[in-house]
Order: C-alpha cells, then sequence, then structure tokens
C-alpha cells in the first residue's frame, strides 16, 4: 500500500520507490532505499513526515504516495 | 606549507557550527563560480597557513543537485590536501553513506563523529578504532557546539595534508561488483592517477555523464555494465547505493551499540504533535504571533517597536543631529554643506538605520526557529497550502523573512534547489509588506482611512493576494509548468538552539539591511537633496526655496502622465511620481518625500501625522489607495533589486522579475481605480475605463484557464555548474 495509508508509530518496509528519477535518487541518499524500515511519525493532509535510520524525513503527498510499502 | 582543507558533510550535521569554531571570524563569503551556492573559506584559528573551505552541506557527490555538483567539482579539480568529513553520530548510517563516496576521491580524509556528547547520554557506544580500521581512514570524535576535540581533528586533517599520503579505501563491495569494477579499472586511461581509479570506475559504472565529459578518452564499458544489471537484477545506480548500505550496514553492526531500542526519540514525540494535523496550524500561528509581537507589536512585550522608536525619537530624532549641529557648529561650516550633511545625509541615513532595532528582533526571533528545528517544520505544514498556487512549502520562509526586510528574504530563497521554483519566490517575494512599507500604510489609513485597522489588514492580504495570483498566473506559461518539485527535506532533530549561531545569523541578515544604509541610500539622500534643494527660477539654477520649482518638480511633472491611468491626477501627480521614485532609493522614503513636498519643516513622525491634513485635501480615497498598491506592489527598493540579481545570477531574469513586479504593481493598481472609481461614481467612463476592464479580464482569464499538462521536471542545472 502507498506510505499515505500507513498508521502513526507503525513501522513497515519500503517496497519500492517509484516517482521522478531525481527524487528517488535523493530519497535514496537520505537512507531511503527499497527494503529500508520506516515509522510514520506525522501525518498532515496527506504530507507524511517518516523515520528513516535515524533521520525524520518530510515527503509531500504526491511522492509519499509512489512509495509503497 | 599552506595547505587546503574541505570540510565536508551532510546538511544539519553541525557542519556550519565546526565551521565556525574552527576559523572564528576568519571567514571570507562569496559565491561559487558561476551559482548562487554560497561559499564559505577561513583560516584555521592560529595557523592561517591552513584554508578551510566549507563544501555546501550534501547527502552524496551524486550529479543531481546543484551543491553536489559544486562540492564534487571542487573536490576532483581543486584536489584539497585533506577532507574533513563531520558526520552526525547519532544518525552514523545515513551520514557515512557520503563517506565512503569521499573516500574513493584518494585525498586524505578524516572522519569526525559529531554529537558525540549527545551518542554518550543516550548510552550509546561507537567503537572509533574498529570504525577506522572498517573505512581505512583516521576516525575521531567531536562536539562541535561544546567545542570538545575539534582541534585535534583539525590537527590531525592538517598533519594528513602534510603528509600527503591518502588510504587506498577499505571498503569492498560483494564479489560479483567488485569483479566488474576491476574490469572496468583495467580499461580505464593511463591519465587517471591510482588513487583515483575507483572514483573514475564506480562513476562509468554508474554511467555519469558529468565524469564521462570530463575525460579525454572514455574506455567502452556498456557491455560490462549491462551484463552486471541483467545479473543482478537492477540498474547500475541502485546497484551501487545497494552496494554501499549493505557495507555500511556491516560496519555499523561492528562498531556501534545501540542502548535503547525504543524508535520514538524526543524529537519524533515533538513532531507529532506540532506537525499534527490538528495542532500543526494552530501552533504555527501562535508562534508567529508571538514573534511578530515582540518585534513589531505595539505593547509591552514589543521591544523591537520600543528600540524603533528609541532609535526614531531620539537617536537620530536629537542625539546625532544635535551631536552632528554641534560639530559643524564649531567647525564652522554652514550654508549649503551644513544643510547637505543634516537635511541630506543624517535624515536620509537615519531614517532607514532607525528601522533597524525592530529587524533585529525579528530576525533574532526568526534565527531561533530555524536553530531549533522548527523552521523546516513551517516549510512541511505549509507545503499544502503553497502547493495549491504553484509554490512549494520552502518558498513560505523567505516571505516570512521579508516581512521585516525583503534582502535577507530574497536571500533566504537560496534553499530551494529547483531552478523553477525559487525563480518563482525570487519574483514574488518582494510583494510581501516589508517593515519599510508599513510608513506608507499608516500615512494613508491616517490621511484619509480615519486610521482603520482594515487598511493595514488589506495591505497584507493585498501582498499575500498578489503572490498567490502570481503563483497561479506564472504557472501558465511555459516557462513555469509543472507541478513544484516533490516536497522532500530532511527535518533535523530539535536542539536548544547555540548562542554563536543564532547571533551570527542575526548578524548576517541585518548587516545586509545596515550596510545599504552606508552606501546607496546615502548616495541618494545627496541626489535627492540636491534635486529638490536645487532648481531654476527665471531660467537662472540656483538653490531655491519652493519645491514647486526645483528639479524634482520637473522631472516628477514630466514624468507623471504615466500614472494617469492611475488616478494620480492634479496637483499631486508630481508629488506622487516623485515619492514612488525615491521609495526605489528605500521605501520610507516616501513618507519623508511628502514631508519634504508639503514643505513640512519640522522633525516628521514615522507615519507622517502631521501632514495628513495636507494629504487627505490632494488625495481622493481612492487615488490614495491605488498610490498604496503601486508602492506595496511596484519593484522594491535598490538594495532589494540588488538581491535579485545576486539571486537570479541572470541579466534577463533580474530584468524579468522587476519588469513583472512594476507591471502587476500597474495592472491591479489601474483596475482598482478605474473599476473602483466606476463603481463610486468618482471617475467617468473613459478609455482607460475600458482597458482596465479588458486587463481585469485577463487577469480573471489566467486564473481560471485550465492548466497545460504538466512538463517533465528537469533539475535545470546552470550551464557554469557543468563540468
Amino acid at each position: 500500500m502507498p506510505l499515505t495509508l500507513a498508521q502513526v508509530g507503525q513501522i513497515n518496509a519500503v517496497k519500492r520507490i517509484g516517482g521522478k528519477e531525481e527524487v528517488r535518487r535523493f530519497l535514496n541518499s537520505l537512507g531511503f532505499i527499497e527494503g529500508s524500515e520506516v515509522m510514520l511519525i506525522s501525518q498532515n493532509q496527506g504530507n507524511v513526515i517518516v523515520k528513516v535510520k535515524e533521520s525524520r524525513v518530510a515527503i509531500s503527498k504526491e511522492m509519499a504516495r509512489k512509495i509503497m510499502i | 606549507m599552506a595547505v587546503k582543507i574541505a570540510l565536508a558533510g551532510n546538511p544539519n550535521s553541525g557542519k556550519t557550527t565546526l565551521f565556525n569554531a574552527l576559523t572564528g571570524s576568519n571567514q571570507f563569503v562569496g559565491n561559487w563560480p558561476g551559482v548562487t551556492v554560497e561559499k564559505k573559506e577561513g583560516r584555521l584559528k592560529d595557523q592561517k597557513d591552513v584554508t578551510i573551505t566549507d563544501l555546501p552541506g550534501i547527502y552524496s557527490l551524486s550529479p543531481y543537485t546543484l551543491e553536489e555538483v559544486v562540492a564534487r567539482n571542487y573536490l576532483i579539480h581543486e584536489r584539497p590536501e585533506a577532507i574533513l568529513n563531520i558526520v552526525d553520530g547519532t544518525n552514523l548510517e545515513r551520514n557515512l553513506y557520503l563517506t565512503t563516496q569521499l573516500l574513493e576521491l584518494g585525498i586524505p580524509v578524516v572522519v569526525a563523529v559529531n554529537m558525540i556528547d549527545v551518542v554518550n547520554k543516550n548510552g550509546d557506544q561507537i567503537d572509533t578504532q574498529q570504525l577506522a580500521k572498517a573505512l581505512g581512514c583516521e576516525v575521531v570524535t567531536i562536539s562541535a557546539l561544546k567545542q570538545t576535540g575539534i582541534q585535534e581533528a583539525a590537527a590531525l586533517a592538517v598533519k594528513l595534508a602534510k603528509q600527503g599520503q591518502a588510504l587506498p579505501p577499505a571498503h569492498r563491495f560483494s564479489p560479483k561488483v567488485e569483479k566488474v569494477l576491476n574490469a572496468i579499472i583495467s580499461q580505464l586511461p593511463a591519465e587517471i592517477p591510482s588513487e583515483m581509479q575507483r572514483f573514475y570506475a564506480i562513476k562509468l559504472f554508474e554511467r555519469d555523464d558529468k565524469i564521462t565529459a570530463m575525460m579525454n578518452t572514455v574506455p567502452d564499458v556498456g557491455a560490462l555494465i549491462q551484463k552486471a544489471e541483467d545479473e543482478l537484477d537492477d540498474d547500475a545506480e541502485s546497484i551501487i547505493t545497494n552496494e554501499r548500505y549493505n557495507y555500511i550496514g556491516s560496519i555499523i553492526r561492528q562498531c556501534y551499540t545501540k542502548k535503547n531500542q525504543s524508535r520514538m526519540s524526543v524529537s519524533d514525540k515533538i513532531d507529532s504533535i506540532v506537525t499534527n494535523r490538528w495542532l500543526a496550524l494552530p501552533i504555527f500561528i501562535l508562534v508567529m504571533a508571538l514573534v511578530y509581537a515582540i518585534s513589531m507589536g505595539g505593547w509591552s512585550i514589543s521591544i523591537g517597536t520600543m528600540g524603533t522608536d528609541w532609535a526614531n525619537d531620539v537617536l537620530f530624532g536629537e542625539w546625532v543631529p544635535g551631536a552632528v549641529d554641534a560639530f559643524l557648529q564649531t567647525m564652522g561650516v554652514g550654508g549649503w554643506l551644513a544643510s547637505l550633511i543634516q537635511d541630506g545625509m543624517v535624515a536620509g541615513v537615519g531614517a532607514v538605520l532607525g528601522f533597524v532595532p525592530q529587524m533585529l528582533v525579528l530576525f533574532f526571533l526568526l534565527c531561533i526557529l530555524e536553530d531549533i528545528g522548527y523552521m523546516a517544520r513551517i516549510a512541511f505544514i505549509m507545503d499544502r497550502i503553497f502547493r495549491r498556487f504553484g509554490l512549494s512549502g520552502k518558498s513560505f520562509i523567505p516571505m516570512l523573512v521579508a516581512t521585516g526586510c525583503g534582502v535577507p528574504g530574497i536571500m533566504a530563497s537560496r534553499t530551494i534547489e529547483q531552478d523553477r521554483d525559487r525563480k518563482m519566490t525570487i519574483m514574488t517575494t518582494g510583494f510581501i509588506p516589508c517593515g519599510a512599507k508599513m510608513p506608507i500604510i499608516g500615512l494613508f489609513a491616517g490621511a484619509l482611512f480615519n486610521n482603520s485597522a482594515w487598511v493595514a489588514t488589506s495591505a497584507y492580504f493585498i501582498g499575500v493576494a498578489a503572490v498567490i495570483v502570481s503563483g497561479i498566473i506564472l504557472k501558465k506559461f511555459k516557462m513555469f509548468a509543472g507541478d513544484p518539485a516533490p516536497f522532500v527535506m530532511e527535518l533535523p532533530a530539535y536542539h536548544i538552539p547555540s548562542a554563536s549561531n543564532v547571533l551570527r545569523g542575526t548578524w548576517e541578515r541585518g548587516w545586509s539591511f545596515i550596510k545599504r544604509a552606508g552606501t546607496i541610500i546615502l548616495l541618494s539622500s545627496i541626489v535627492l537633496w540636491f534635486l529638490q534643494g536645487y532648481g531654476f527660477v527665471d531660467g537662472v539654477f540656483q538653490a531655491v526655496e519652493d519645491n514647486n520649482s526645483s528639479l524634482l518638480a520637473l522631472i516628477g511633472n514630466a514624468v507623471s502622465w504615466i500614472f494617469y491611468p492611475l488616478g494620480w491626477v492634479g496637483d499631486m501627480a508630481w508629488k506622487a511620481t516623485v515619492a514612488t521614485v525615491t521609495g526605489l532609493i528605500a521605501k520610507e522614503e516616501v513618507v519623508n518625500t511628502f514631508g519634504v513636498l508639503y514643505h513640512y519643516s519640522g522633525e516628521l513622525s514615522e507615519a507622517g501625522n502631521e501632514i495628513w491634513t495636507l494629504i487627505a485635501a490632494d488625495f481622493t480615497a481612492l487615488s490614495a489607495y491605488s498610490f498604496m498598491i503601486f508602492n506595496l506592489l511596484c519593484a522594491p527598493c535598490f538594495a532589494a533589486m540588488g538581491a535579485i540579481k545576486r539571486e537570479m545570477n541572470n541579466p534577463k531574469w533580474t530584468l524579468g522579475a522587476i519588469g513583472y513586479m512594476c507591471g502587476f504593481a500597474y495592472v491591479i493598481a489601474m483596475i482598482v481605480y478605474q473599476v473602483g472609481g466606476l463603481i463610486t461614481g468618482e471617475t467617468p467612463f473613459t478609455i482607460f475605463t475600458v482597458i482596465a476592464m479588458v486587463l481585469l479580464a485577463a487577469l480573471v482569464y489566467l486564473l481560471i484557464r485550465p492548466y497545460k499538462e504538466s512538463r517533465t521536471l528537469e533539475v535545470e542545472l546552470k550551464e557554469t555548474a557543468k563540468v
């Protein structure tokens, strides 16, 4: 399911990252790769904040929809 | 021996704090050649022959953002003698991703594990010896904030730089990938030095075209890459990314012992409240209300306003003019020279400097918000709202700063990575009413609108509406079409603000405001003083008593026809025109100019209460409002135009942005005057009414016209950034 549907506090493994090349690469360099565990910290009208490794990453709805968990 | 050391690390890793601690005040700030990425260099304290270059904060050395390209080019072409790589110890895994890439460059690297105090406090352990062995470089632990271990880290980097011998990177990928990389290395041309072979091999494997463009001969390794991709069932870049993380994962298991397994840190808990879907906006509004109450409000907590009142009334109202007066008298200076110094220079510069206390308090509070980490959350919260009209949440911070002063506001647009989003932000930030525009609002609110609070409120509303309308309209043009770049941003951990960071940030922003007082405003005050004090009387050039015969009136009268459709007619036309022109020097000059033009001889209060009746006699409510709108929206002051020029870094875009603002201001003021006048019966139906109607229709059409199919997004790196 897309990341936008995750529950706050839940830990999920990233299955697939879609979207544009550059954004995907940027997420990669932030530690956001397929298989990494992410936890949803906050949700605000579809925009999400997730914790990956030890950092918090804010992702807009458009992008979060393309991340499958 | 003079050595160069590059400071590299992720954003939010404490890099700036370390840089400031190492170099103190020996810093030079500039831009990287050809791009608007800030370049900071400094000399190491007590060791003047050591130059430290602060590279932009980056997450990797891939070629996709301006910062990455700038950092990479510097490392490849300038080849500093050593790299000091600062990594965040509380987030080792992510930070080492960059480290593994830096190690491939064949430059000696010292890894400084920062925030070791926090790591220890959490009860976690980092085995630095093991880490050094696994990475194949020196590793030290530091706390940039508490300034522990930083001298040792710098000394080690200097030592390595002077030895000039890089250790070969110890990290190895899986056998299959290593086999391909070795095959590529064997085909590399001889010009590649042996210590950089691994870097080039990996970049060739990743099909990095910016690196191949740098090489004289590029070996044909397409088949090798294709084969590896088929074998590993992934694209080459992802293969390398995964290999890096696998390798880092294995290091972390050897060197890092985590005590606490709880997944929710303090920052996470704070975030779950302040970015929560219900509480985010109320908390944000509360915080902002507090910031503006303290800096600009009119209450007993409003330190900023008190400071500005004091500066205006006492410092530049009595003390400085008094002292200058006394000085001039003792020196025996009188006549035109005394007038030039007192009425031209002191009055002009003083009017601007009076705002400094308010600015400093505002910037101080914003810097605190930034250092705590709340600013990044504001961008996140505002993103959903801003996205509706084609801007991203990152555009909000420049606008927030611009409510104080447009110059640092426009400069704050640098953090927006995408070229198109950044340009749109620069073009629209100037619409936000800055501190210097407030007196204009105060003047007309008092003179014609009975001091109604609605006038000031509507000014902010017009500013925000101008941003929104511009966002929507500009998006309909080809050069801005497409959605804003997806918002992906790392949110730093919350921490207690550091005094030195906040003070430094406040000063840097405040200084950009103060600096113009000494330069452009001083110069233009002199010019203005001359133009309004001299003129032709009976064909003879001389000092004039009556403003109406001054050179300024001559110029004003000659060009005031331009503003005829805006309702600037009759006696006030040239005065309004001149005030607008002086407003280009600094917006606070507008009120002063009216003071001079209406022959008010005493010291004018900030909102010009003394000339309210004179203004009310000359202006109608509608023409006053049209004047106000034009001055709020048109080209900002010279200092802000300078900032636009610097940030656009392109003469065409600079002119385009300024032209757009003036055009937009003209159109809106004209529509308000003509259409408004038709409704109230103040203006007759003329050709300008028709034009205003047509413009209004065009505006509405642009607003509701559907968007064109969005085009592909490309991160446009400016020409010079390419290798």
